[in-house]
């Protein structure tokens, strides 16, 4: 009987591979590049207003990815993510009809102008925690359209502020359909890359540490104020190149539309059904999300907002940690039961 | 050079509003000591050690760490200067296998590991010294009492520091269980490792202590050899009462 147990324990002691084989830490890169090739291939076999949709859909896994670092791996809800965006969009429309700048120029200037933004915020807000916090980012954003508003000489005001995309006044040419389908799948792929560089990276391990216990985090040695502000600046920076990317392809842009909120809880309600804290889960609940979205506007059009906000609340009440933790979870304790799920997160 | 104490604080006090939680605490730990910091609940011990380690801002006095001056400087500042600690209440990292847990301390010590790799293979062996190799893979939430403290302990050795602040290590453990704890104070002790444990349970204070400190209502009341401090009139006042303790002393009388 002694035996039998000391079997089990030794059965038990044996460590799993702590350290990964190469092929395991390669495999999200030959993921990412064979999802990139097939959206190539993709491109070929849909027409025109197929390819516009799919390019959002790359435009939000970008931004769940974006809003993921901050809200998901750092465990911070910024609720004025949409302030990144609006700042990188403006910053190219700015850089492009003010100063002549090429669109290329100006995607890189915007990055970092909205990476500079989320240092300067963060430092001050990031001591904030939970709900303040989330309520002083949706401060940030809102105030941040007013400025813009109140900026005309700059940014036209309300508005709105051209982009020329035709004519000698055009600094680059209009990327046009097939353009911007590559260039949002290529942001979408850089925001997917820093991810899932982040998430096995030391600087990502500070990060879940400060999601987890921020004060054990500190004690461990952990710079808690540097990690938070270089998280909100990264995730900054990956929201700022898509606003720069999306107000190049609308072309005419206006603060309403820039620093729409809506945007901001599209992020928020994809990472949280998908998984927060994974590469993956802002991923799917982008993909899924759009899909969605768009299925339920053609086949209901009264009705199709209503039916998508009902399966976003019975998702969340069912799976609060999110579809790709639940699956971990589940595969990991062999409970698959939604019921146990709730109680489990709920009770 | 030795002469100088690892830990020293001089009228360290933190006042919160109209409560003053810890005042004028003046006292130093040479290299090497175990010391024992008792007192009844309340008493600030917990604050103290916040204190030292800039979880909590002194709103007076100092803190030097080998003679350099870490008053009120960042946790993490003060986790780089070679200062490790546990949390009474425990802190593990939810998310992380109990493994992952005790990488990431290696991974942002004072003496970082250079990689991943390296970082888990510190983990491992860190977790094979206080006791929890078989459950390195399991999340924290699965851990018993016993496991989750001892969790802590490998978190705070992580670092590999030079001196220890344990907060109240041996809550809630069965006698049975608070033998390996005692073992491995010990067994750090003989590294020469300085540790500050803040603890309830008498036996384990008195088997492990080199010298006592008693804090009462913030202050310090009396320090010394530990049996001395134990019998000492005012001690067992401040833990059982006045009236208990005059009776005691009249029947000692």
């Amino acid at each position: 009987m002694s035996q039998l147990r000391e079997g089990a324990r030794a059965e038990a002691a044996v460590p799993a591979p702590a350290v990964q084989p190469w092929w395991r830490r390669l495999a999200p890169w030959g993921l990412l590049a064979l999802g990139v090739v097939a959206m190539l291939g993709l491109q070929s076999q849909i027409y025109t207003g197929q390819e516009r949709t799919v390019s959002a859909i790359f435009m939000f896994i970008a931004l769940a990815q974006g809003w993921n670092l901050i809200g998901g791996f750092t465990g911070y809800a910024s609720f004025g993510q949409v302030a990144f965006f609006g700042i990188g969009g403006y910053t190219t429309a700015v850089a492009m009809v003010h100063w002549q700048a090429s669109f290329w120029l100006s995607l890189a200037v915007s990055g970092v102008v909205a990476a500079i933004f989320g240092g300067v915020i963060g430092l001050p807000l990031l001591r904030l925690k939970g709900h303040y916090f989330a309520i002083a980012t949706l401060g940030v954003a809102e105030g941040m359209r007013e400025v813009v508003t109140n900026l005309p000489r700059l940014t036209g005001g309300g508005a709105g502020i051209t982009i020329p995309t035709v004519g000698t006044k055009a600094t680059t040419t209009y990327l046009g359909n097939d353009g911007f389908y590559w260039l949002f799948l290529g942001l979408a792929a850089l925001a997917l890359a820093i991810s899932t560089l982040v998430s096995r990276n030391k600087f990502g391990f500070a990060l879940r540490a400060i999601n987890q216990d921020e004060d054990a985090a500190g004690a461990l040695g952990i710079n808690t104020t540097r990690a938070k502000v270089l998280a909100f600046a990264l995730s900054g920076f990956v929201c700022g190149l898509v606003g720069a990317a999306y107000a190049f392809q609308q072309a005419v842009i206006y603060p309403a539309r820039l620093f729409d909120v809506d945007i901001t809880v599209l992020m928020v309600v994809m990472v949280v059904i998908g998984g927060a804290g994974t590469v993956v889960g802002p991923l799917v609940g982008a993909v899924a999300l759009q899909f969605l979205s768009e299925y339920l506007r053609q086949n209901f059009t009264d009705a199709h907002i209503f039916i998508l906000g009902l399966i976003i609340i019975v998702g969340v009440v069912l799976l609060p940690q999110g579809f790709v933790n639940y699956v971990v979870e589940a595969r990991r304790t062999g409970d698959w039961s939604l019921l146990s799920n709730v109680r489990r997160y709920r009770l | 050079m030795n002469d100088v104490p690892v830990l020293e604080t001089r009228g360290l006090g933190r006042r919160f509003g109209g409560l003053q939680a810890v005042s004028d605490v003046s006292f130093s730990v040479p290299k090497g000591e175990v010391l024992g910091v008792i007192g009844p609940n309340g008493a600030g011990k917990s604050t103290f050690i916040n204190l030292v380690t800039g979880h909590i801002k002194p709103t007076s006095g100092k803190v030097l760490i080998d003679g350099k001056d870490l008053t009120g400087r960042k946790p993490w500042t003060v986790a780089h200067a070679g200062v490790a600690r546990t949390f009474q209440i425990v802190k593990p990292f939810r998310g992380m296998s109990v493994r992952e847990n005790v990488a990431v301390g290696v991974l942002y010590g004072p003496h970082h590991a250079s990689t991943m790799g390296q970082a888990i293979r510190r983990a491992d062996e860190l977790l094979e010294e206080v006791g929890l190799v078989g459950v390195a893979d399991r999340p924290p939430a699965e851990l018993s009492v016993a496991d989750a403290r001892r969790l802590e302990f490998a978190k705070a050795l992580a670092s590999s520091p030079k001196l220890l602040l344990l907060d109240e290590v041996m809550a809630g453990l069965r006698p049975s269980e608070i033998e390996p704890s005692l073992e491995l104070i010990l067994r750090l002790k003989e590294q020469g490792l300085t540790i500050l444990v803040v603890e309830h349970v008498m036996k384990a204070i008195l088997a492990i202590s080199d010298r006592v400190l008693v804090i009462n209502q913030g202050k310090v009341l009396t320090s010394g050899e530990p049996r001395a401090v134990l019998s000492d009139p005012r001690v067992i006042e401040a833990y059982l009462g006045q009236r208990y303790a005059s009776r005691r002393e009249s029947k000692d009388a």
